[in-house]
């Protein structure tokens, strides 16, 4: 089943965050990918250099795309924005994209921040919160930002489903909504670009289990334990006893998890409600 | 395996040239590919329309230098294509050489795009800094026939003038040389066109071996884009593993590049229907598809080891 995702983040020449971290995981389906800047490297390292696409130049591109006429898409996938305009771009792209293909799901990473203090401009929060997530299908909010996105604050698992609804159309029409719950383990490090990952592998296995989100979050949760393991365990010995690993160390180990991304084994089970 | 690959190419939003032709393929074989997108374009140039963005040769300078003073500029692989700006490829070629200060052990994959089919395709002031700078910075190049005379001025007419070609390209840089794909008859008739290939080492005991190899390859009725820069990746990646058998490395890099193609062709095909020709958009490569061929290749051909001396 041909499946072609459009997905608009950032590119790093090393790591992996934003497009690098989506691309790679994404395998089984055609990845188009518009990359939103183009970086040495992600943000947290000691230095960065690079250059950032505007919104006119994400129309150009788009417009290509368009008189070629190949803007047929079955997923949208974005992340990492901090220019108000280009995230504007971005809607109106989806917007069109959707005209195009009114069965075109638009996955969304809201990012805005994080422990309870934003990282992007402010001025992003109410273009997400009025035009991004209205035309969103999925989004993979953290709590800060759906506390956010809605105004509400989370203190309870009641609260938390108050905020976040998943809803299903069944082949039958009726819609149903599923809501899940799943634990976790912690990892004690900080890694970066496993947002952008998640969001990529929700869209891959919400893609294969369209109507059972418990699956699919499954296979995403597990993905992603699998591949921060590999990665704590490269970083550690790259680092040696007693040191903490770099930014460089730290780079999600992706290549070699190939085999867990294309079928992972199941680490941890969510519980439906 | 930890081996890690710069490759500065171009970007497509949509289809498989430049970087999207090499970094699947590199990462399924278990690479780590950096990328410098040297431009990027809605899709390549032979669709009706194209639109995009250019890499000066500073902003090239900066991400690199972002990367060097991030003291993680070790490299075991440059590879590079098609570039169209001079001052571009001067800058590649300085990178080149810092990072071969910093790794004398790197190997830089050279494509030097230059035309085909007996006329340029890019700006013929490119030619003087293939020639006597990026060439001779090179470990393993991979030019047509067209491109090979070119960089030697000298004519290739028989299996003996592409030995000599070949020995010169050897003198002026690289170990390896692999010219892809030629003009000249092959012995299976006018269906296959011949490639060869050549690779100078030292063996164990001290002694300098060249191995010369010759290719058969059935012909595709097609025109597809992307191919080259599928080759000089799938080239890369063979000759990391198996660094002392051109034979081998060839005979399974040009097995990739046929299973993709045949992939390629059919799916065009079905696409437009019987009695069309398949647009560019439908002759895109098959490559997510291919993925099973690119880990482990079954071999269609066998290269003919025509020189061991």
């Amino acid at each position: 089943m041909e499946c072609r995702v459009l997905s608009i983040q950032s590119h790093v020449v090393r790591g992996y965050v934003g497009n690098k971290s989506a691309s790679f995981p994404l395998q089984v389906s055609i990845v188009d990918s518009i990359n939103s800047v183009q970086f040495s490297n992600h943000t947290g390292y000691s230095h960065w250099k690079g250059q950032v696409l505007t919104a006119d130049e994400l129309h150009v591109l788009y417009e290509g795309i368009k008189l070629n006429n190949v803007n047929h898409y079955d997923y949208v996938l974005t992340g990492y924005t901090r220019d108000t305009s280009f995230l504007e771009m971005v809607v109106d792209i989806v917007q069109e994209l959707k005209r195009a293909n009114p069965n075109l799901v638009y996955v969304c990473d809201p990012v805005l921040g994080d422990h309870g203090s934003m990282y992007v401009p402010q001025n992003l929060h109410p273009v997400y919160k009025n035009k991004v997530v209205p035309v969103a299908d999925i989004i993979t909010p953290n709590q800060f930002e759906a506390e956010l996105l809605t105004g509400k604050n989370i203190s309870t698992e009641k609260d938390a489903f108050e905020v976040n609804l998943n809803t299903s159309l069944m082949p039958d029409g009726t819609r149903t909504t599923q809501r899940i719950r799943i634990e976790v383990p912690k990892v004690d490090a900080v890694f970066v670009g496993t947002g952008d990952l998640f969001a990529a592998m929700l869209l891959a296995w919400t893609h294969h289990y369209p109507t059972d989100l418990k699956t699919a979050c499954e296979k995403t949760f597990s993905v992603m334990h699998h591949v921060i393991q590999r990665t704590i365990s490269y970083a550690h010995e790259m680092a040696g006893p007693g040191r903490r690993p770099s930014p460089a160390q730290l780079e999600l180990r992706m290549v070699q998890s190939k085999a867990d991304i294309e079928d992972p084994a199941i680490v941890m089970e969510a519980t439906v409600l | 395996m930890d081996c890690r690959v710069l490759s500065v190419q171009s970007h497509v939003v949509r289809g498989y040239v430049g970087n999207k032709s090499a970094s699947f393929p590199l990462q399924v074989l278990g690479f780590e590919v950096e990328t410098i997108n040297s431009v990027q374009f809605s899709n390549h140039t032979g669709y009706e329309h194209w639109k995009g963005q250019v890499l000066t040769a500073d902003e090239l300078q900066l991400l690199y230098e972002g990367i060097k003073l991030n003291n993680v500029n070790q490299y075991d692989y440059v590879l590079t294509g098609y570039t169209r700006d001079d001052s571009f490829l001067d800058m590649v070629v300085d990178i080149v050489q810092e990072l071969k200060r910093a790794n004398p052990n790197l190997v830089y994959v050279c494509d030097p795009v230059l035309g085909d089919n007996g006329a340029m395709y890019v700006p013929e002031n490119l030619l003087p800094i293939y020639r006597d700078k990026v060439v001779p910075a090179a470990d393993i190049i991979t030019p047509n026939q067209f491109e090979a005379e070119l960089l030697t001025g000298r004519n290739i007419s028989s299996e003996k003038d592409a030995v000599e070609v070949m020995n010169l390209l050897h003198s002026m840089g690289p170990d390896t040389v692999v010219i892809t794909s030629s003009e000249l008859p092959s012995p299976l008739g006018d269906q296959y066109l011949v490639a060869l290939g050549s690779q100078k080492r030292v063996t164990e005991d001290g002694t300098m071996v060249t191995q010369q190899i010759r290719m058969d390859i059935p012909r595709v009725d097609a025109v597809f884009v992307g191919t080259g820069d599928l080759f000089a990746a799938m080239l890369l990646a063979w000759t990391h593993l198996h660094p002392n058998d051109l034979k081998m490395a060839c005979e399974k890099t040009v097995s990739v590049i046929y299973h993709v193609i045949k992939r390629t062709i059919t799916y065009a095909k079905e696409v437009a229907g019987p009695n069309r020709r398949p647009s560019p958009a439908q002759l895109e490569l098959r490559m997510v598809q291919s993925k099973a061929d690119i880990e482990d290749p079954g071999i269609v051909l066998n290269a003919l080891s025509s020189r061991y001396m």
